[in-house]
């Protein structure tokens, strides 16, 4: 049976813009005890010490755009005389070019294919000064290119980069692959096996157990979780997935893990700064309740969907070194190869955060994984309660909207 | 009983044979690895003897170092054994931390 609503559609409208909605319920309520002054993490943040310290202030990051103007075509003297044996070094190096990181090139293990194949590029009737100024920045002939402008943003120097073109220049052989795992278009997609709930496998499985621990422990005002939310198994069923969500007296979208530090603040007493061992365990805690439930972030309120509109552009800003947006890599390149790594689609990414990194033999939660993004394309990071993340996480979560939530992950 | 703090451990009985699997959560730092922000080592930090005990015998024990793995899994079998009977790990590291885990053997 058609619903009267449905029928009358236009009805509803026309009463919609009489009558204006007031869309808070999906919302986080004010009524929910909560501390709004202090951040999450110890002031100054500070990147983690494991992590490259290189600072990256002088590139836009996801907070502020810094202004860099696409480049004029730079004046060179042709014919190049660089050094093939210098850019065939350049063109590998993790560093400088690494060009095979994206592009099909000779003689390089594992190339990507993000990039077009350019293993013949040499016989292309190219001019010097067309390759040349192609690496300085790509933007000058391709404004939609996501091909970071290494020598307008520093990578590369000009000298460097006449080295490449030599080389590029000698190249005029396509590549052929023996082992079919050498090619990028062949090269099996990675499948991830092993079971998150596996307690013999994921090491992560250790912060259920203390989560559930510190839940039921009493923080310096003498409470604990249990003492108002004696039912956790029934109280938490669905909460999870529901979240993050817009916290209208932070004006910011927090997530599982900021909620949890702001709200003991305020009831237990107890505190669990972002990124410690005690946060991340109460956050797999009370995601591990929802498991087997899907996502579902309610996405018919208006603050809510200003939130994700931001989150939207965020996926596209470029910000780094190397000029990158989310969707450059997770979207226009997802399910292609960056040399060995396979770049996956932000669907499916984000329902089994907090998870365990075999790579790194932490556990990661959303918001590190988006640092870690940010330090990859060389720009500074922001700190975890960023209210940019919160809008990221919120729009990805969201793209996630039906898969099921299997917490803690265990992931490369 | 088992405390399950850093060491989770599992015996299961099957057809004479119990088999054992334990997995460690541990840092097995190696010293050589880097703080990057203040540039100096990492201290060691690793389990160096892992034993296994039936019945008061031991049935497996090791010598491990900094070629194991961060939070390293370990699985064997040993010849006998008994539904209901108790299992006991110890493991101590180079830091002079040690922990013991006891588990009851349950049928596979």
């Amino acid at each position: 049976m058609r619903s009267p609503l449905k029928k009358h559609k236009w009805l509803v409208v026309i009463l919609n813009l009489i009558i204006p909605t007031w869309g808070i319920a999906t919302e986080i309520s004010v009524t929910i005890p909560l501390d709004l002054d202090q951040p999450t993490y110890s002031v100054p943040w500070k990147r983690y010490s494991q992590w490259a310290q290189n600072d990256w202030s002088n590139y836009s990051h996801l907070r502020q755009e810094i202004a860099r103007p696409v480049s004029f075509i730079q004046h060179v003297e042709t014919p190049i005389k660089g050094n093939p044996d210098k850019g065939k070094k350049l063109i590998a190096d993790r560093k400088k070019g690494n060009c095979a990181a994206c592009h099909l090139l000779p003689a390089e293990k594992l190339p990507g294919n993000v990039g077009i194949n350019i293993s013949t590029i040499g016989t292309w009737q190219r001019t010097d000064e067309y390759l040349f100024n192609y690496i300085y920045d790509p933007r000058i002939y391709n404004p939609s290119t996501i091909m970071p402008p290494w020598g307008a943003h520093e990578v590369l120097t000009k000298a460097e980069i006449q080295d490449i073109v030599a080389y590029f220049k000698t190249l005029t052989q396509p590549v052929e692959f023996t082992d079919p795992l050498e090619n990028p278009d062949k090269r099996p997609i990675p499948v991830e096996d092993r079971n998150n709930l596996d307690e013999m496998e994921n090491p992560a499985m250790f912060a259920v157990k203390l989560g559930e621990k510190l839940y039921n422990q009493p923080g310096s005002m003498g409470k604990s979780c249990h003492d108002c939310h004696d039912n956790p198994q029934q109280t938490f069923v669905t909460w999870a997935v529901r979240m993050p969500k817009v916290e209208p007296r932070l004006n910011k979208v927090i997530g599982v893990e900021e909620f949890v530090t702001r709200h003991a603040r305020a009831t237990t007493g107890a505190e669990y700064l972002a990124q410690t061992e005690e946060n991340l365990a109460l956050a797999i805690y009370l995601r591990y309740l929802a498991n087997g439930q899907v996502i579902s972030i309610d996405k018919n309120d208006d603050n809510t969907r200003i939130a994700l509109r931001r989150g939207e552009k965020l996926m596209d800003r470029k910000i780094g070194q190397l000029n990158l947006a989310c969707n450059d890599c997770h979207h226009t390149s997802a399910n292609k190869w960056l040399r060995g790594q396979y770049l996956g689609d932000f669907v499916g990414m984000l329902d089994h955060f907090p998870t365990y990194r075999t790579s790194r033999t932490e556990i990661w939660d959303i918001r590190k994984r988006f640092q870690w993004c940010n330090v990859s394309v060389r720009a500074n990071e922001l700190p975890p309660d960023a209210p940019e993340y919160g809008d990221l996480e919120l729009y990805l979560t969201a793209a996630n909207n039906g898969r099921t939530l299997s917490v803690p992950g265990i992931r490369h | 009983m088992s405390n399950e703090t850093n060491t989770r451990l599992q015996a299961k009985f099957n057809e004479g044979v119990t088999e054992v699997k334990a997995l460690i959560k541990h840092p097995m730092e190696t010293g050589q690895t880097k703080d990057l922000e203040t540039g100096k080592l990492i201290p060691a930090h690793f389990i160096e003897e892992i034993r296994c005990e039936y019945n008061d015998e031991v049935v497996m024990s090791a010598q491990w170092g900094v070629g194991i793995s961060a939070n390293p899994y370990l699985a064997f079998q040993f010849e006998g054994g008994k539904i209901g009977d108790k299992v006991k790990l110890t493991w101590k590291d180079n830091q002079g931390q040690t922990e013991t885990t006891v588990t009851e053997i349950i049928p596979k």
